[in-house]
């Protein structure tokens, strides 16, 4: 036992005094950060404001209305001018427009007109268009309304009342589907990222191990599957320091953001949508389950890496090739993961949350939408205890291959072998 | 009171006897040699002493007790022929977990690898990294760290290769002490010149079975051939079968000759001198180990064969 812990120790001081965890651990969540600010930031700033010439022929689009509209909404501008179509072709650049729309003479305004081409000197995506489409259509909106004798009192009417339906759970009045579908994504993605992030940390340090000749040196110490199981536990302690440092490291930002944002509407609206998500979910018992998750499907997954890297060379390549069908188990939960969203409570997801191969991930990600409304006690009680019994048996048979491996030099083994090491008699 | 003894060891894999039957016992304080060939089963027959590997048959007896890995193995130090120490580790740090390891207390360890590094001159090299370190100077702190946690029992794997002489000397010399202070040294090897000078006891394993046990002298009597050097300018040629010798060879200034019959060397003298010949030298000639090694393992296949196994 207290072998276990020197090797737990060392493998954790390591790699915690590596300076690519440092960097990792700080630098994440600046990324993160950065992503939010950043995206924010340039969908309000970036996109240049259209300048667009409108010929009209149809006599429907006076000037004073198309003011009226670019003072309201200053993304695009409209300006009606009085040109022939030739010369604005030939000279809508030298004048400053963007492009150029003719509306036709024999508009019909019950009729209306589907497409109308907006002549540009680059190629403008529908989106970019996005912003001239809208204006027009609201200018042309309010000439179908006076036409129609529509007034401003009934237009209000028309456009205020409209229907929307919001998901409501009689189980759980406090669920909020919309947050707790991206709570339910971010923790399935961030433990995909861990298993298959430290997953391999543990697999390269067993070819570390391997390739250096140092393993037999620790194994007339140690036994083989002591060796293998402080190496786990340890990195696994890495990923757990490292995800509550990011932890502490968000809350730090976010308490910052909040005492000293108060003016920036971007900001706070980040900092309302923060408070939100914490009042609409069951922050513990989240927490508690996304640790256990975590550990449970680290547990489960490296171990069957550790087997791996004790069967191969230095060939990376072959490592590479052995582990594909352990990383494609992790793939395919994401992509059950994605499945899963709209319908939590579906078979699949049901299923796919209790088997432990995919159940860190999909039972991850359903949790958030409510304990016991979306997932009743007895699939999470059934859920950990598949995963309990999961990493037990990985371990056990990640650690007779392990005891063979680590000595093996010469040939990559088949899967076929090393499940002949795993169940032959010691 | 022998430290180890080793009891009808057997273990086989799928495709080798590795270990074919195999007893000896090594008494304390002795230098002991394991021989052998590529491939001969010297590795599997040292990791089932250092408990890395169980005996599908058979028992060892460690310090006059049945073998206990979990906890003799504290009283072992083995460096294997693939030896091998963490990289990118700072020597000082690795140093003492591998001691840690063997059940030394952080404060006992710190203060037997400075001892160590003041002796092997290694002082400067606590804060350094492994890889830093030419493939000599790991070699003398793998063997530090071996012989660190004062082990009974060292086990040591060809613990020569890639020494240059001087440090070769430094290693032997210590292992000498440590044997003098009563550990008992097994020391596995190709090099039967470093066996002849170093070793009191061998052990010769072919294809996982012992085919020689015993006292460095006493193997190379047991083997001797009668040979003798003799110095001499000529050697009168009318012998027609009245010498009790026959010529083998002649090297410059000297004859080789075999004693023939019952023939004891006073007979050669005798003759020689009757005859009036000047004798500047009388030697015997004992066969070095690696001829009786290449001797006793000629014949066998130069790689082991891989052959069906049913246990």
């Amino acid at each position: 036992m207290k072998k276990i812990l020197l090797i737990i120790k060392r493998e954790y001081l390591t790699r915690v005094k590596k300076r690519t965890f440092i960097i990792s651990t700080i630098l994440f969540p600046l990324l993160y950060l950065g992503l939010i600010f950043g995206t924010s930031y340039i969908a309000a700033t970036s996109g240049t404001n259209l300048k667009v010439a409108v010929i009209d022929s149809s006599g429907f689009f006076d000037k004073g209305k198309i003011e009226r509209e670019n003072q309201r909404d200053s993304s695009s501008v409209l300006t009606v001018v009085d040109f022939n179509a030739d010369s604005l072709k030939n000279n809508f650049k030298n004048w400053g427009y963007d492009g150029y729309i003719i509306i036709p003479a024999n508009l019909d305004w019950e009729k209306g007109v589907r497409n109308l081409s907006m002549t540009t000197g680059r190629t403008i995506s529908t989106d970019g268009a996005a912003p001239v489409q809208y204006k027009l259509n609201r200018i042309w909106t309010s000439i179908k309304n006076e036409k129609l004798g529509i007034d401003d009192h009934k237009k209000n009417i028309i456009e205020t009342s409209i229907i929307s339906i919001v998901p409501k759970n009689f189980n759980d009045t406090k669920a909020n589907s919309d947050i707790a579908g991206r709570i339910g994504y971010l923790a399935g993605i961030l433990i995909y990222i861990i298993l298959l992030l430290y997953g391999s940390q543990v697999m390269m340090g067993v070819m570390e191990e391997k390739t250096n000749r140092i393993a037999e040196v620790i194994i007339s110490s140690v036994k083989p599957f002591q060796l293998m199981l402080g190496k786990i536990i340890g990195i696994g302690l890495v990923a757990l320091t490292q995800f509550f440092l990011w932890i502490a490291f968000m809350t730090l930002i976010y308490n910052i953001t909040k005492a000293s944002g108060g003016g920036n509407q971007t900001v706070s609206v980040i900092v309302g949508g923060v408070q939100d998500t914490f009042t609409s979910i069951n922050v513990p018992l989240i927490l508690f389950c996304f640790i256990f998750y975590l550990l449970g499907g680290f547990f489960f997954y490296s171990s069957l890496y550790a087997a791996i890297g004790s069967s191969v060379n230095e060939d990376m390549r072959e490592a590479q090739s052995l582990s594909l069908p352990v990383t494609m188990l992790v793939i395919i939960s994401i992509a059950i993961m994605s499945a899963i969203m709209r319908d939590p409570t579906s078979p699949l997801a049901v299923w796919s949350s209790i088997i432990p191969f995919s159940s860190p991930i999909i039972m991850m990600a359903r949790i958030p939408f409510g304990v016991p409304a979306t997932v009743p006690w007895w699939q999470l009680a059934a859920s950990m205890g598949a995963l309990i019994a999961g990493f037990i048996f990985t371990t056990w048979f990640a650690g007779k291959i392990y005891r063979t491996g680590i000595l093996m030099y010469g040939k990559k083994p088949s899967w076929k072998e090393m499940m002949k090491w795993a169940f032959r008699k010691s | 009171m022998p430290l180890l003894e080793l009891q009808h060891l057997r273990k086989y894999f799928a495709t080798q006897k590795a270990v074919d039957d195999i007893s000896f016992s090594i008494d304390a304080g002795q230098i002991f040699g394991l021989l052998g060939p590529n491939g001969a089963g010297k590795t599997t027959l040292i990791r089932m002493i250092t408990g890395i590997f169980y005996p599908d048959e058979g028992q060892i007896i460690f310090n006059g007790k049945k073998f206990d890995p979990q906890n003799d193995i504290a009283h072992i130090g083995y460096m294997p022929e693939e030896r091998g120490l963490y990289k990118k580790m700072k020597i000082g740090e690795q140093t003492t977990y591998l001691a840690q390891l063997k059940g030394l207390s952080k404060a006992d360890a710190t203060k037997k690898i400075k001892e160590w590094f003041i002796k092997f001159d290694m002082n400067t090299w606590w804060n350094k990294k492994v890889e830093d370190l030419s493939k000599g100077m790991s070699q003398k702190l793998q063997f530090v760290t071996t012989v660190l946690h004062d082990p009974k029992l060292i086990i040591l794997d060809e613990p020569f290769s890639g020494l240059d002489p001087v440090n070769t000397n430094l290693i032997k010399d210590e292992i000498y002490a440590l044997a003098k202070k009563g550990a008992t040294v097994i020391f596995s090897t190709h090099r039967m010149e470093q066996v002849e000078e170093i070793c009191d006891h061998i052990v010769l394993v072919n294809k996982g079975t012992k085919i020689l046990d015993g006292t460095v002298n006493k193997i190379k009597q047991d083997f001797k051939e009668n040979l003798f050097s003799i110095g001499v300018d000529q050697i009168p040629p009318s012998l027609n079968g009245t010498a009790p010798f026959e010529v083998v060879g002649n090297e410059d200034l000297a004859y080789v000759v075999r004693i023939t019959g019952n023939n004891k060397p006073n007979d050669v003298l005798n003759y020689l001198l009757q005859r009036g010949v000047n004798i500047r030298s009388f030697n015997e000639i004992l066969p070095s180990l690696n001829d009786i090694f290449i001797r006793l393992v000629k014949g066998t296949p130069v790689s082991r064969q891989f052959q069906n196994v049913n246990s």
